[in-house]
This record gives C-alpha cells, structure tokens and sequence, in this order.
C-alpha cells in the first residue's frame, strides 16, 4: 500500500508538471500566439481543417493555431460559460440558430467594420441577419447545409412509385413504401428530428411564433401549423418504423441494412451512407447505385421550405489576439476554404461560390432547397427554446400518436415564456 | 456459525431428520433448504450485478456493426480490440491517455490533500473545545444539502478569476471544496472513536501533544481515511459537469468528459467504441476498489458506530 | 507503545491530572472531553475554511444575490444585472412545472431510497447465511457493480435498454417470446424511464448499502445472533428487536446518505436523457435546475429553484441534524 502510494505520488508530480507545462505555453509568448478555433461537429472535412492550420501558419509565422472540435449538444452551455471566461477560445463556430443569445449578450467581438474584407454582400444575406444583433454585424456566416431525401432507387422502383413533385405525393409515396415493406421505413423518422417537421408546418402556411412588436406569439397551434403538424403526425406513425423516442444520429445504420428505405437528412450523410464497410461507422458503398437523391419538395410542387441548417463563426470579445483570430477568420472565409465546403456538399457562405456544389444529382437538390430554405425565429432566446428541449419532446409526443392540438397549445406556451422571458 | 447452534434448538421435536414424511422438518434440514435457496439466490444478485459489466466488455469486443445486428451476440464472435485502437490512439478524436493522465492526477491530489485538510479540521471539531464549533459542524452538513448544478457559473467565475481554468488546480480545488463537508464529517466520526485518552497517556510518556497525535490516534484512524479516502475518490474520478465547463479544452479534459464526447458525437454513435471507452475508464476504479474494499466497509461501520 | 498507567506521578497539567483522578469510563458512555486549545482549533480549521469559503461560500452568496436578481446571459457577459428581489421566487413557486418536478424527484428518490435500504440489508442478511463461496461471488459482483462510474453505468445500461439493438428487448422476445418488446422504447414513457432510471440507481447503490450493513452486522456479538435464534421469535421480528437495535446507527447516517444522494441525483437522468425520454417529463430538480439556469439561460430563476431545494432538503433532514446538534452539547 504504502509503496503504491509513493509511485502514484511520484507520477502525480510528473503528470502535473506535465500538466502546467501545456497550459503555460498557451499563453502570449514572444514567438508568437495560439490561436483556438472551435468548429462544432465533424460537418467540416478535414481537408479543410488542414487548409486552415497550414494557411494561418504561413501568413502568421511564429503563431499557431488548434481547432478545437466541441459536440453540438451542450453547445450553448459550454459556450456561455468558456466565452465569458478569462480562457476563451479565440474563434468560434456556432449554430445560425444559437447566434443571437450570444450576439446579442456581446460574447462576440464587433465585425462591422470587417464586413466588407469578409465578403460583403456576398456572403448569405439570412446567416449574415442571424449573426448581427442591433445592427451591428458579429457573426460570419461559415456554411449552410441543407437537408435533402435520400432513397433507394430499387425499392421505389419495386412499389411502382416515382420521385414524388409534390408533399402529398412525397407523403403517399412513403406509405406506399412502408405498407409494400412491413417493418421498415418509408420514410425513416426517429421522433426527435424536429429539424425535418419544419417543412410541413411552413408548406402549411403556419409559423413556429411570429414577432408582435415587442412580444413573441407562438403559432404551433395556429389552423395553418395544426394542419402540418398532422401531416407529420401521419408519417412518423404511418410510414416511419424509426424509434418514436430516437435522435437522429447514424442515418445511415438503417439505410444500409436496407430497413430505411429513404430519410431526409443533412447532405453531408451521402458521405456516412458511402463510407467503407469497414470503416469505424460502417456505410455501404455497395449501394452507390442504388442511392438516389432529391429536394424535399413543396406543396405546390418545386422544393419545399425546409430549414437551413448551418452555422455562423465569431470572434470572442475575450480573444487575447483578435487580429489573428481575425486573421483566421480572413483565411476560413476565402475562397479557397469555402470551396472545401462546396465539394463536399455544403453550401459555402459566399453566393458566388454556389456552383462549387457541382451539377450532379446532389448539387442540384442542394441548390434547389437551399433556394428556398427558412430559418427559425430571429430571437435571442431562440437557442434556449431549442435547448430546453421542448421541440424535441413536442414530436416526440406527436410520433407516439398524442393529441396534436392539446401538445401544439402547451408548446406554444413554453416557447412563448421562454422568448418574452 | 452454524456449526454453533446444534439443529435440535429451534423448538422442533426432537426426529431423526427427513425420515419420515409428515414429521415437521427439523432446523436442520430446514435450515440446509434456506441454504440452498439463497446460494441459488446469490447467484441471480451476482449475475445482476455483473451483466452490464459483462456486456460492457462483451460488447467492447465487437466490430461496431456487429452488434448493430438483427441477432444479438452473447460471446464476440468475431474477437477484435479494434475499438480499444480506436478509442486509444484515432488521431481525429480526443485521446484517452492525458485525459486519463489528467483525471489520476486530478483524483489522486484530491483524495490526498482532502484527507489532510479534512483531518485537521476533523482533530479541531472533536478534539477542542472553542466557540462557533456547532456551527462549524452544521454547516457542513448543511452545505451537502446545496445543489452544486446551481453553482456552476459562480464558480466557474471564480476559478477564472484565478486564471485557473483548464489547469490541474483548478478542477482539483473544486473537488476539493465537493467532497471536504463529507470527508471532515465522516472522519469526525472516527477520531471521536480514538479515545483521548490514549494521547494523554503518550503525552505523559514526552511526547507533546502533537507528538501523540501522530504516534498514537493516527495510526488507528486508518480504516477512517481509507474509508473517506474511497468516496474522495469515487467523487473526483467521476465528476464530470464541472469538468465540463471548467476543462473546456481537449488537452485538459477528464474521462467523463472524454467519454462523454463520443456520447453525444453527432453523425454516428459507435457504440462499440464508447464500451471500450467505459471499460477503460472502469478498470482504475475497480483495481482501486479490490486493493481498499475490506478496510473501507469496516472502518465505515466504526466510524458510524462510534461517532 | 505507551499504556495508561495509573501508578504514575500526577502530571503537571491540569488536563491530565484531571483526566488521572477521573474514573476509566465506559466506551459506550463516555463523554467526549474537549480541550480549550486557545488558537490551535483555528488554526487546524484554517485550511479546510479557505477552501470552502472560496469554493462553496462565496458562489454560494453569489448564488442568492442571483436569485434575487432578473440574470441572463447577457449578464454572464458583463451587463449590469437588474434586482428583481422576489420575482424569480414568485415565479418559481407559481409554476405548476416546478411542483410537478418537486414532487417527481421527491417519489422517485423515496422510491429508490425504500428499495436500496430493503434490499441492501436484504443482502446483507443474507450474507451472514451463505457459505463462504457464494458469498465471495456475490461480493465480487456487487465490488465491480460499486466501481462502475455513474456515468459509465448509465451509459451501459442505456445500451441494454437500446430500442433497437438492446439485449434485453432481444432477450424478452427470443427467449419469452414477448413480440410486443421488439423495438419497444423503454425510456419513451416517464414511467418506464424512471423504471429504468432506479434500475440503475439502486443497482449501483445497493452495494454500498449492503457491505457496510454486512460489515455492521459481522460486529453483532454472536451470542445476541444466537440468542435470536434461540428464542423462536418469527424472522422479521427478531431482526427488529434483536439485530436492528445494533445497527441503528450505521442505518440512519446510510439512510441519509442515500436521502442526500438519490434528491440531488443528476448524472444518471442527464445521460440517459441524452439516450431517450422527454426532457420536459423526467427532468428531476438537479437536471431542472440545470436546464434552467446553464442551458436556458435564466440564472435567476435556477438560483431560486437552488435556494428553494436546499432549504427542502434541510427541512427533510431536520431530524437528522437535531440528532447531531444535540449529541455536540455533550
């Protein structure tokens, strides 16, 4: 015991000085700084990321730069409490719907006068709007991605259906696929993708709150939401055999095991849907052929409203270094980084770079919904309405079969104290 | 001990045992059927208590699709310690090893200067009389009372406030400060089980009062410290929301918040990867428990009984 | 080492020239003595204090300024926070979701609390009864359930309970053929997820609670055991009158320990919200008061539910505390 305790303490002291030793060279030294960037996620490939370090080191000799990745969920928490500390990353990406609690709390440093050097008018006008806050600009946009319909082109073929031009063929169509295949998805749904319900409430006509002067109202329960949210209600209970209470992670489980037989997922999952089948998250690149895509499409016909999805980057006002966190944002908003978004299937942050998407199947879905894409309501509580959860409980509720109208009105409730909080 | 109490006490007539069918049984066949009935029992308890740690390994074992399959395996049929690689050296995710380097160290600086701290206060409580004692000792009872996920932010802006965030000292006052009321409490009980007197005896021998402290109290407390010491340890080892937003980056992350990262990854869920990553975390704990277990319960129980 | 030895010289001091004339007393009822130690006490404390003045005083002040006060992210930030005084308060205590929460945490913890307590002491019995192999294997299994982490606990657990590829849905189906539990959700329904929630609870709190019951009851003099036996009275009985009464202490301060625990259980419902549930529908006040204050941003309101829950959990554990204050009179 007493011989144990001694080598531990001995290896306490050595890992400690170790320790120290790492987060004493982290500070502004004379060769130069560390500038941390958080990227969230893995939606930023890692060509990218390589870009980015060797770019910045070359125009900054001396200083270096560490991307950070950080999970999305809990994202809002770590970021309210690692912004306003003395430690703060330098950089920081965060989703366009989170922007405005931290934009509007000065978390970011002011960008106005950068604007114009970041891209100006051509950077996506609704994620510049996300990332401003009393007319002030802080946030960049970094790439919008959108959500597109993947399927499998025998078993549409096999149930005689087409690509459906409109929702209600696109419904019809994933209830044919379900009842022509028991047991699996004809449109796979797991209960907590609220992301995917917003569509149909817009196509509807309905809102999730509108603003009234000063004072939010909530508007799931309108006629016009109630309508969609019955739609979705359908799917998920008629045509999805997905967990009622499952997350939206690894689409492409089902999709390879041939028990999704199409989902609606960010453009990004091609690539999880296509990776080796021995790779640590296993896909199928046998079915290459047999994976089809297309733009979740509207009532009227063309591509629905869906939700553009994406993020925004900011400096944090506590940077020890802004002007090479500046610098570094310079570089991941050039030409060259955003490209590496485009070629893999995000839609860059600059319009004039959209035919970097390319002219297949995908590029031109991506390009056909991201025409049309909507974002949630422009309020700084906006990110705490999506982190208590209650969306993600609402559909929840709604895809085990609940009374849509008496769960619309109590969401309503919710997400309006929480946005006239 | 059941050799002790001779079969025939229990108020049974007196029979043979088992000879004849309509004679009450005796105590000691029926005490051989309870027997038999609990070690039956015992190894239902046993294969509750150690299925999820059999599936934890079992499933650690696995390829990641395999146990994505229609069929469930009871036995990794196709044996790999691919996962552990994964967990243990994929450049693209955060490594295990300093985060497990952070969180021995963190732990272990706890354990040691929390029981330091703690026993001193604890020699003060029980050893002194002085004004505000009574106090002292509700307060911390009462400060166990508090919800800590309260106090995040607060605290967080303290440790900034000393530039200690994402440092070693940092997380370890914290932890600290968690588990000190908890600590200080349970090893007052123990000292009040030393009897003064045994110091004052060594202090009439020469020794000053500290002298026979140390030479003669402590060495009986040491059930009490390893007893304190484990929960001490539990406490800093699997702490994981303070971890989380005081060591926000990578390098200085603990094990929960490591493995808390492929939890919640988004994209895909390796589960194959995350039992690895649990086992990994798990075995320190249990080597650590095997090594204290018999001391830690019964110097609890004195501590209680006596305190 | 030195013994007491009455045949010495008085010694100088008046302390051990008082404690030479006074009668060796019993164990049991012996008075605790205490030394008037001038600075010493002080100083011995001194170290423990700091630590808990920086660390749980002071955020706990700024925890009840909070309260009191309208403190959103905004203010984390640097904006000057706005008194509200008792708004946050009001507001918490007019909220049907706060009793619903309340009193969710206060069933499920009572719950978890009976269930530990009977069947750890159920074990610990029983341990006393089964020969010495089969109390070893059980000792080792309740050992390696005790040192899972929390977190890595629920984590497992979790998975077993997986909708889809979960072993004990497959095991209900393949084995019992209960076809309605293929692809059955387990944490969809609050019921069921606090089912599964206490599963892991007590699961990895019974252990604690039957070793050290165990190690209590190891201490029983074996006449009084064989006494028990002796005397016929019915099981339940002479565990009451006969074994109880020695355990006594070691079940009240694990009692409270496991009140303690099971109220400000936090990590367990955290995960396992991240694998499944509805948030709005399990939340227990640890993770309310989280969701409130971290991730909702409303540090007011969460410093209110805080203050609120401590003073309940004092209130509960009133009687406890009494015990201790009058025991420190003597």
């Amino acid at each position: 015991m007493r011989k144990l305790g001694i080598v531990a303490l001995g290896a306490a002291a050595a890992l400690t000085l170790a320790g120290c030793a790492t987060s004493g060279g982290t500070g502004a030294s004379e060769d130069g700084a560390e500038i941390r960037v958080w990227l969230v996620g893995t939606d930023t490939p890692d060509e990218a990321r390589e870009y980015l370090v060797d770019t910045f080191e070359k125009e900054n000799p001396g200083s270096t730069l560490v991307i950070e990745e950080q999970a999305w969920d809990g994202l809002v928490d770590r970021l309210t409490t690692s912004l306003s500390g003395s430690d703060s990353p330098d950089v920081v990406e965060v989703g366009n719907t989170q922007a405005a609690a931290f934009t509007s709390a000065g978390a970011f440093l002011d960008l106005t006068d950068e604007y114009e050097n970041l891209g100006g008018d051509d950077l996506l006008p609704g994620f510049v709007e996300a990332g401003s806050y009393d007319g002030k600009f802080y946030a960049a946009p970094l790439y919008s991605g959108s959500r597109l319909v993947f399927y499998k082109k025998d078993a549409l073929a096999a149930a005689g259906l087409t690509v459906p031009t409109t929702l209600d063929e696109y419904i019809s169509n994933a209830q044919a696929l379900a009842a022509a295949n028991p047991g699996k998805s004809g449109i796979w749904w797991p209960g907590q993708d609220w992301y995917n319900a917003l569509p149909y409430i817009w196509e509807n006509g309905g809102e999730i709150a509108v603003a009234d002067g000063e004072e939010w109202d909530a508007q799931l329960s309108s006629e016009e939401s109630l309508a969609g949210l019955a739609q979705v209600q359908e799917v998920m209970t008629t045509a999805s055999s997905a967990p009622k209470d499952g997350n939206e992670t690894s689409p492409e489980v089902g999709f390879c095991d041939g028990t999704s037989l199409q989902l609606s997922a960010p453009s990004w999952v091609k690539w999880s849907i296509l990776a080796p089948a021995d790779a640590e998250a296993p896909g199928c690149p046998d079915q290459e052929e047999n994976l089809g895509v297309y733009a979740l499409p509207g009532m009227d016909g063309g591509a629905a409203q869906v939700f553009a999805g994406g993020s925004n980057i900011g400096i944090s006002a506590k940077s020890a270094h802004p002007e090479l966190a500046l610098s570094a944002l310079e570089i991941i908003l050039s030409d060259e980084f955003q490209t590496i978004y485009g070629e893999n299937g995000l839609v860059p942050a600059k319009l004039s770079l959209a035919d970097t998407l390319g002219t297949d199947e995908v590029a031109k879905a991506i390009t056909a919904a991201a025409g049309n894409a909507k974002l949630t309501p422009a309020s700084p509580n906006w990110a705490d309405v999506e982190a208590s959860g209650i969306l993600t409980d609402l559909f929840v509720n709604i895809a085990q079969g609940g009374d849509i109208k008496a769960l619309a009105e109590a969401a309503d409730e919710e997400i309006e104290a929480i946005l006239n909080s | 001990m059941s050799a002790t109490v001779a079969p025939q006490q229990l108020g049974a007539p007196v029979a043979t045992t088992g000879t004849t069918r309509d004679v009450r049984r005796t105590g000691g066949g029926r005490r051989r059927i309870t027997t038999w009935v609990l070690s039956a029992l015992s190894v239902l308890l046993f294969l509750f208590f150690v299925f999820p740690v059999y599936w934890m390994v079992n499933t650690s074992f696995q390829p990641n699709n395999e146990i994505r399959g229609a069929d469930v395996n009871f036995w990794p049929e196709e044996f790999t310690l691919r996962n552990y690689a994964t967990v243990l050296f994929d450049p693209g995710r955060t490594p295990f090893l300093p985060a497990a380097g952070n969180s021995i160290v963190i732990t272990i600086l706890t354990v040691i200067i929390s029981l330091v701290f703690a026993f001193l206060a604890a020699i003060a409580v029980t050893r002194f009389r002085f004004k505000s004692r009574r106090t002292f000792i509700i307060a911390i009872l009462v400060i166990q009372m508090i919800p800590g996920e309260a106090m995040i932010v607060s605290v967080f802006r303290v440790i900034d406030g000393w530039h200690l965030l994402n440092t070693i000292i940092g997380l370890t006052v914290v932890y600290i400060a968690t588990v000190l009321p908890f600590t200080i409490w349970t090893l007052r009980g123990f000292v009040n089980g030393v009897p003064a007197e045994l110091e004052e005896a060594a202090m009439i021998d020469g020794c000053s009062r500290a002298g026979a402290f140390w030479r003669v109290t402590f060495p009986l407390l040491a059930p009490g410290l390893i007893a304190t010491g484990v929960f001490g340890f539990i406490q800093a080892w699997n702490e994981f929301i303070m971890a989380l937003v005081l060591n926000a980056r990578p390098e200085m992350m603990t094990l929960p918040v490591w493995l808390r990262t492929y939890l919640v990854a988004n994209g895909t869920t390796n589960w194959a990867a995350i039992m690895a990553g649990s086992t990994l975390m798990a075995i320190p704990v249990i080597v650590f428990f095997l090594l204290v277990q018999g001391r830690m319960t019964s110097g609890l129980v004195s501590g209680a009984v006596k305190g | 080492m030195t013994t007491v030895d009455n045949g010495l010289d008085p010694a100088p001091s008046a302390f051990e020239g008082e404690r030479m004339t006074a009668p060796q007393p019993k164990p049991a009822a012996r008075r605790i003595r205490r030394i008037r130690g001038g600075f010493t006490p002080y100083s011995l404390l001194t170290p423990a204090i700091i630590v808990l003045a920086l660390i749980t005083g002071w955020p706990l002040i700024q925890l009840i300024v909070t309260s009191f006060q309208e403190f959103g992210r905004a203010q984390v930030f640097g904006a000057p926070p706005e008194w509200v005084w008792f708004e946050n308060y009001a507001n918490v205590l007019t909220d049907p979701v706060f009793y619903a929460v309340l009193i969710r945490t206060i069933v499920f913890s009572a719950g978890c609390v009976i269930v530990t307590m009977f069947l750890g002491t159920l074990i610990a019995l029983m341990m006393m009864r089964l020969p010495k192999g089969f109390r070893i294997l059980l000792s080792v299994g309740m050992l390696l359930a005790w040192a899972m982490p929390a977190l890595t606990a629920t984590v497992v657990w979790g998975w077993m309970f997986d909708t889809a590829y979960g072993v004990v849905n497959y095991i209900l189906v393949n084995w019992f053929g209960m076809e309605e539990y293929f692809q059955h959700s387990w944490l969809i329904d609050p019921l069921s997820f606090f089912l599964v929630a206490g599963i892991i609870i007590v699961w990895g709190a019974i252990p604690f609670v039957a070793f050290t019951l165990y190690a209590g009851l190891t201490q029983v003099p074996d006449e009084v055991l064989e006494a028990a036996q002796l005397d016929g009275a019915g099981g339940f009985k002479r565990f009451r009158l006969i074994i109880f009464p020695y355990l006594k202490p070691i079940f009240l301060i694990v009692t409270i320990l496991q009140i303690i625990w099971d109220l400000r259980v936090f990590t367990q419902i955290f995960a396992l919200q991240d694998i499944g549930g509805i948030r709005a529908l399990t939340n227990t006040l640890g993770v309310y008061i989280y969701q409130t204050s971290i991730a909702g941003g409303d540090f007011g309101q969460g410093g209110a539910i805080a203050v609120i829950t401590a003073i309940l959990l004092m209130s509960i554990s009133i009687y406890y505390v009494r015990q201790v204050t009058k025991e420190e009179e003597l």
